[in-house]
């Protein structure tokens, strides 16, 4: 085992030989770390901020064990703490467990086989306790973003739904189909937009807690079933969509995460054009080399201001009214390429277009 | 008072199907003026600005809360500072599908806004509006 799997232990005794001793005995099996009294002790603590067990002996010249354990016990509440004293005084012991919350209590003279014990106990104690530290922290986590989830569900569902209520209830009104009809094309938009929201929630849900199965990508496959897609919406619209993919390597990844990495930004680029513009195109470039994938998608849109591109990746972020939008979208994007340790930079001019330049790391194939 | 006095109004939302409902649901009403809708709220409080030494009848801000870019927090905000000889010919009417309790507090706070309404917007919503004024 190397040094650094090895638990580390802080013993503090005011009697050189012991300390001597104690390193002597166990520096094989732990990382031990000696300190003759507190000052010595306390820098320890500092610059080794991994300490999972601590001995420290009762009687010292400057303090107690129970004291010393009370006092740093303030700052550094993680490691577990054991007393060690030749003395069966009772008082010392209470004091040590109700002030200094210590772990064991040993007794003086100790054999080699108490003293393994209680370290390993005592860091199996150290391990559970700060993994459940960690699981809280995301846990909070977590539930922040449920919160901020559920506010935006309510509006993202509810706000749709309304229209669609106040739309039904005026269209009862009304007598004149040309009327109607256009109140129905709008209706249409805002079923959509709901059911848009829905898949990407679908999609957050699965990059946050599904399992990514990697396997050979074949980008030219995927980019004539997205061509496929995209020409029919880009004719509607006078966007010309243009696809390049050069693959001579195998390349492997999640084609879940992938696909709505492409879709996602495919999906903007057509959304975000300028209404009247002649030579409307989305590209997509992707190349692959040494195990790398590029993947370029541009429109000559209309941009991204200056002032919002930092935040375009966060949840719910909107930088615009003109088109509806979930918000949700390159939230997704960013989460699904850090997912595949890739990166997303971005490019922007308003007015002019902007420019994604993903790039993917091929991954080990799964046994 | 007694005369036939027509109302302006503003509709802020960035759902065009809302601003739609919404001038529908006002022309229907037959006793308003002027109503033009805005899908950003940054346009309207430039139209706001500018329209500063003109002369209109009274007008209703209709303004939803959750709003790209600038949400109607912030364009209440930004609307309140505005000085008392623009803000004394509107009123502002706060419009949203929120049933959060924060947005209704929230609401609250602002000196400027009179009453909270939830979405659908409908004939008998805006009929009572209509009728305080």
């Amino acid at each position: 085992m190397n040094n650094r799997n090895k638990i580390k232990v802080l013993y503090i005794d005011d009697e050189q030989n012991n300390l001597v001793g104690f390193k002597a005995t166990f520096r094989f099996d732990y990382n031990i770390l000696i300190a003759i009294d507190t000052a010595q002790a306390y820098s320890h603590l500092k610059s080794h901020p991994d300490i999972s067990v601590i001995l420290c002996d009762q009687r010292m010249p400057e303090t107690t064990g129970s004291l010393f354990f009370e006092e740093m016990r303030e700052r550094y509440p993680d490691p577990v703490r054991m007393l060690i004293t030749g003395y069966s005084d009772i008082e010392s012991v209470i004091d040590a467990v109700n002030k200094g919350h210590i772990y064991r209590y040993i007794k003086k003279p100790w054999t080699d086989a108490d003293i393994r014990s209680a370290i390993e106990e005592g860091n199996k104690y150290y391990v559970t306790t700060s993994m459940l530290a960690v699981k809280n922290k995301e846990l909070q986590a977590a539930y922040d973003e449920l919160g901020k989830f559920t506010y935006s569900v309510t509006h993202d569902l509810r706000g749709p739904l309304l229209s669609v209520i106040g739309a039904i209830d005026l269209a009862k009104t009304m007598d004149e189909l040309t009327e109607i009809r256009s109140l129905l094309n709008m209706m249409d938009d805002a079923v959509k937009k709901l059911d848009e929201f829905i898949r990407n929630t679908h999609e957050y849900y699965n990059l946050k807690r599904g399992k990514l199965i990697f396997e050979k990508i074949d980008f030219k496959k995927m980019m004539t079933d997205a061509s496929a897609i995209f020409n029919i919406a880009g004719r509607m619209d006078n966007v010309k969509f243009i696809a390049n993919v050069s693959q001579n390597e195998d390349f492997i990844s999640d084609e879940n995460s992938i696909k709505i990495i492409m879709n996602n930004l495919f999906s903007n680029a057509f959304k975000f054009q300028k209404k009247n513009a002649a030579e409307k195109f989305v590209s997509a470039e992707i190349s692959i080399n040494n195990g790398n994938a590029e993947i370029i998608v541009k429109d000559n849109g209309i941009g991204i201001d200056e002032s919002h591109i930092e935040k375009i990746f966060a949840m719910f972020y909107r930088a615009t009214s003109d088109e509806p939008g979930s918000g949700f979208g390159l939230y997704n994007v960013k989460d699904a390429i850090t997912r595949l340790g890739g990166t997303i930079k971005v490019q922007s001019a308003l007015n002019e277009g902007t420019t994604f330049n993903v790039s993917l790391p091929s991954k080990v194939n799964e046994p | 008072m007694g005369n036939i006095k027509k109302l302006n109004f503003i509709v802020i939302d960035d759902s065009k199907l809302d601003c739609f409902i919404a001038e529908k649901v006002i022309t229907n009403t037959g006793k308003s003026g002027e109503v033009r809708s805005f899908v950003s709220a940054e346009q309207a409080l430039e139209t706001i600005i500018s329209a500063k030494n003109t002369s209109f009848p009274h007008t209703i801000i209709l303004v939803d809360i959750q709003m790209p870019v600038m949400n109607g927090f912030q364009f209440i905000e930004a609307f309140e500072l505005l000085g008392p000889e623009v803000i004394n010919n509107y009123s502002i009417f706060v419009i949203s599908s929120s049933i959060n309790e924060n947005d209704l507090k929230r609401v609250d706070n602002y000196v400027s806004v009179k009453q909270f309404l939830n979405k659908p917007l409908n004939s008998n919503i805006l009929g009572a509006l209509v009728d305080q004024y």
